[in-house]
């Protein structure tokens, strides 16, 4: 305990020093008349960065105001800052006589905003914390000698990833497309899918040093406002200097930090987001990474996958509980294995007893053992296939193949039979659709082997009660995580272990307190059915 | 509250009573036990596999099996003896067959039964044989074929011979126990034995010829009285003593053609109906049998395409087996005096009141009583041909 309160204690440290160092850079905060003064401090704060571009020009009819426009390289769009800044400051306006226009009301920097730049977004500036953050986000800077004031022009253009097609959760049917690294675009994506008035989005900028941007997105009038004052005031307590993955909020905003599962859904699909947000959620969008975040997550959804809305409902419901299956094997195939060879030979039918005693001859570990060694070599394997450049990878994958299922049984190191339940394990804990609870269940399987090899079935049941009752006082934004099993909700039955066909599906899943839980009105009707009359016959 | 909780779950892990855990190699997993009484010891006998034997990769060829044997006062301390000269413990939860000795059960099969039935590694699910003229040990140590462990062997084909013949009986464990404590019904076991040259029947040769010198055959029924063996029924009266007591599945026996030859009736459905009554003070049973077949063999000159003459077959066949049935009932109850086919129970179910003056001097009573039996029997169907082609053949 001391450990970590030493630890938090030296954050605080770190965090005032970085504070003050804010302090010290922002001590002229004010913008300076002086343009050189200017020039200088932004020099000065941003160490001669190479790709800070400071050009100074004169404009107006005798050429008399000094100018600076400022941006960075890189992120600034640099045809537009050709046509339509440097073009229409030092040509365009040329012949205008820009003293003329300035009134009491309009000095010279409102004059220029209101009449002479050609470009879409521009706002006037004050001080150098907007300066530095407009600056490197990509605008332009325009300061005039002579006043304290400025304009942010907003061209910011940088090489990014297009939208392509989302590698982490793949369907066979339905859309392709993914988010990529740009807000604006995954924002663009969702608002493409739901154009309706209430989709609503609200920005914040998290990270001292990052400033990265992150929204909030929800639909008005269905999502329950509760939460989303929750989810604001968790985004609004974090204090850290830098966001660079959406995995970093969640860690922040999390109810069980502690617990193996998941209770914040991620997602690199708009239209895993959309539907979400039709069902009453808050997507969590953060610059920087194709992964939205998605509150509050419950224990099933984990078990859909957006294709089960794409397919026929009565295929869709089978292979939801195939995966349900899957989890299970998932979680419990090498537990129950080992449990059944050393505590409950009984429960094996002879000739399988003598089968597997005839494979586990020369064996030198005891099942457990075996099984560990196994899980570990897959998952190092598993690991280096992740992490390792892809063209080396049919070269592991040989090696794995061969090492494992192969070399190691003729050795008689391993059993045969073990081989196969590892590898079952393994094929059934890729089968969820998303990864974040395969990874859960990969670390709960280890515990549950070391239950079963102490105390057999008994360590499995135990366990199994212990992770259910675990699972049962969790609750993620405010909705309990099991349901709609625990609490029971006989509605919401009809997308849980099964999906029912859409025109049985009346109602959203019934998170606490939705305001609209109407998805479509409960009527015979909606049901499709050929028209009874005849007078479409032979059309 | 909650950390109350976890620790009463870590605690309940260890109430928990029988557990041992055992690694498959550990395991000496033995198929068969025979039990025996030697000089007034038991003599066990676990057939027990070698596993490396069995998977045809690690196979070298030699036995699949190997037979640990020894003697104890009881029967628990025999097995446990066998510690001394097998390298793994005995592992019994598998056990397919329990043979026992002639000589154990004419002493009486009873004591040895306590310790099976009482140990928690054993389940009660195995079929229990009776060794006919020879000890147990004698009978597995024998080699087989096709099923190359002899205790599958020895399951297997009581469980067919049983479904498909019916002259055998496999009772389990629990099944013997019942009808050993039962006042109105003696046990019976079905009788093992050994045929031809039995001292090549442990050897490897023993399988490797077409025809095995040596082979494992149920022969018989042992009829018990109390948990002692008083004798042994014939194959014949086997069959029949089934038939009684409803445990036919499915056979096929001979019958007499109207003339002269002989035809065979498959029983495709059988049902036995056993009434007990008392009679002027005197206990009787009815016996009702139904009997649905096919004519699956006929071997005599007979119109089967006339109705007439199925309907004369019928009778000819009720009549034939129930003197057959009552022959049987009789050699039972003046040889051996035991009441195998619960003719007591029936009795105490219809009867309770009498059963319980009667169930003392039911020894005396059984020999005297009554049945009655009566068969129905209905021919189906006549197989894939009318009549038979062997009216085609001139000359005959």
């Amino acid at each position: 305990m001391s450990f970590f309160r030493k630890k938090s204690n030296s954050k605080i440290h770190s965090n005032s020093i970085s504070t003050s160092q804010m302090m010290k850079t922002s001590s002229t905060n004010e913008l300076k008349t002086n343009l050189q003064e200017n020039i200088q401090i932004i020099k000065d704060s941003l160490g001669k960065s190479s790709d800070i571009i400071i050009r100074e020009i004169r404009i107006g009819k005798e050429e008399t105001i000094k100018a600076g426009i400022i941006y960075t390289d890189g992120l600034t769009d640099t045809d537009s800052l050709q046509n339509f800044i440097l073009e229409t400051l030092m040509l365009d306006i040329k012949g205008t006589e820009l003293q003329k226009k300035v009134s009491p009301e309009q000095n010279l920097i409102s004059v220029l905003k209101d009449f002479a730049m050609t470009v879409g977004e521009i706002k006037e500036l004050t001080n150098f914390e907007e300066l530095f953050s407009g600056l490197l986000s990509g605008d332009t800077i325009l300061l005039i000698d002579g006043y304290a004031q400025g304009l942010i022009i907003s061209n910011r253009q940088w090489v990014e990833r297009g939208v392509t097609e989302s590698t982490a959760q793949m369907v066979v049917r339905g859309p392709r497309e993914g988010f990529s690294e740009n807000l604006r675009v995954n924002t663009a994506l969702v608002r493409r899918k739901i154009k309706d008035p209430n989709l609503w989005m609200e920005s914040k900028v998290i990270g001292k040093r990052t400033k990265t941007n992150v929204s909030m997105m929800y639909i008005n009038g269905i999502v329950n406002d509760k939460t989303v004052k929750e989810v604001r005031l968790r985004l609004d307590k974090i204090d850290i200097d830098g966001i660079l993955e959406s995995g970093n909020i969640e860690e922040l905003i999390q109810d069980a930090p502690l617990s193996p599962f998941p209770t914040v859904f991620n997602t690199e699909r708009p239209d895993i987001v959309a539907a979400a947000l039709l069902e009453g959620r808050i997507a969590i969008l953060v610059d920087g990474t194709p992964f939205v975040l998605i509150v509050p997550a419950l224990f099933t959804q984990f078990f859909q996958s957006s294709e089960d809305y794409y397919q026929r409902a009565d295929i869709a419901s089978l292979i939801r509980l195939l995966r349900f299956f899957a989890f299970t094997i998932a979680l419990l195939a090498p537990a129950f294995f080992i449990a059944i060879t050393t505590f409950h030979h009984v429960m094996l039918p002879p000739a399988l007893l003598i089968s597997l005693a005839a494979q586990r001859e020369g064996v030198p570990f005891p099942a457990f053992v075996e099984a560990i060694i196994m899980e570990v070599t897959f998952e190092i394997l598993r690991e280096a296939g992740v992490r390792m450049p892809r063209n080396i990878g049919s070269a592991m994958s040989i090696v794995g193949a061969f090492v494992i299922g192969t070399a190691a049984v003729e050795a008689g190191i391993i059993s045969a039979a073990m081989v196969i339940v590892v590898s079952i394990t393994a094929i059934s804990s890729f089968v969820s659709p998303t990864y974040d609870l395969a990874i859960s269940v990969r670390m709960l399987r280890f515990g549950f082997m070391a239950l079963a090899a102490s105390f057999g079935l008994v360590g499995i049941t135990i366990g199994l009660i212990a992770l259910l009752l675990h699972l049962c006082s969790l609750r993620s934004f405010g909705v309990p995580y099991m349901s709609p099993v625990a609490p029971f909700n006989l509605p919401d039955q009809e997308d849980t272990f099964i999906r029912l066909p859409r025109w049985k599906m009346f109602t959203r899943p019934s998170l606490i307190n939705q305001q609209n839980i109407v998805r479509q009105q409960d009527s015979a009707s909606a049901k499709p059915e050929p028209p009874k009359n005849k007078e479409y016959e032979g059309v | 509250m909650k950390k109350c909780m976890f620790v009463l779950l870590i605690l309940s892990l260890f109430l928990t009573g029988c557990w041992d855990r055992r690694e498959l190699n550990e395991l000496g997993i033995t198929l068969a036990l025979g039990i025996d009484k030697v000089e007034d010891e038991y003599q066990v006998t676990a057939q027990v596999v070698v596993p490396s034997e069995i998977s045809s990769k690690t196979s070298t060829g030699r036995s699949p099996v190997t037979l640990f044997q020894a003697t104890g006062e009881t029967v628990y301390e025999a097995l446990r003896k066998i510690t001394k000269i097998s390298p793994r413990k005995i592992y019994p939860g598998h056990l397919r067959t329990l043979v026992l000795g002639e000589d154990l059960a004419e002493e009486g099969i009873a004591e040895s039964l306590d310790f099976l039935s009482r140990d928690w590694e054993f389940r009660s699910d195995f079929f229990v044989v009776i060794a006919k003229d020879m000890t147990a040990a004698e009978v597995l140590n024998v080699t087989t074929t096709i099923e190359n462990i002899p205790a599958n062997k020895m399951f297997n084909t009581l469980k067919t011979s049983e479904a498909s013949w019916a002259a055998t009986n496999a009772f389990i464990l629990d099944e013997l126990i019942a009808n050993l404590t039962s006042d109105g019904k003696e046990a019976v076991l079905t009788g093992i034995i050994v045929t031809g040259e039995q001292e090549m029947g442990s050897s490897k040769q023993n399988v490797e010829s077409i025809t095995p010198s040596a082979r494992i055959e149920y022969n018989g029924l042992a009829v018990f009285k109390k948990d002692k063996l008083v004798g042994w029924l014939t194959e014949i009266d086997g069959r029949r003593y089934n038939a009684i007591v409803n445990e036919v599945q499915n056979t096929v026996t001979a019958i007499s053609c109207p003339e002269e030859g002989k035809a065979t009736l498959e029983i495709i459905q059988f049902d036995s109906k056993m009434k007990g009554k008392m009679n002027k003070g005197k206990p009787e049973v009815d016996i009702n049998i139904k009997v649905k077949g096919n004519v699956g063999e006929v071997e005599c000159q007979i119109n089967l395409n006339d109705p007439e003459t199925i309907v004369e077959l019928e009778k000819n066949t009720e009549k034939e087996m129930e003197e057959r049935i009552k022959s049987t009932i009789e050699t039972v109850q003046k040889q051996y005096k035991s009441d195998i086919f619960g003719f007591g129970n029936a009795i105490h179910r219809s009867n309770p009141k009498e059963w319980k003056k009667i169930k003392e001097q039911w020894d005396e009573e059984f020999p005297e009583m009554t049945a009655n039996v009566k068969v129905d029997v209905k021919l189906v169907h006549t197989g894939t041909v009318g009549n038979s082609f062997l009216e085609e053949i001139e000359g005959r």
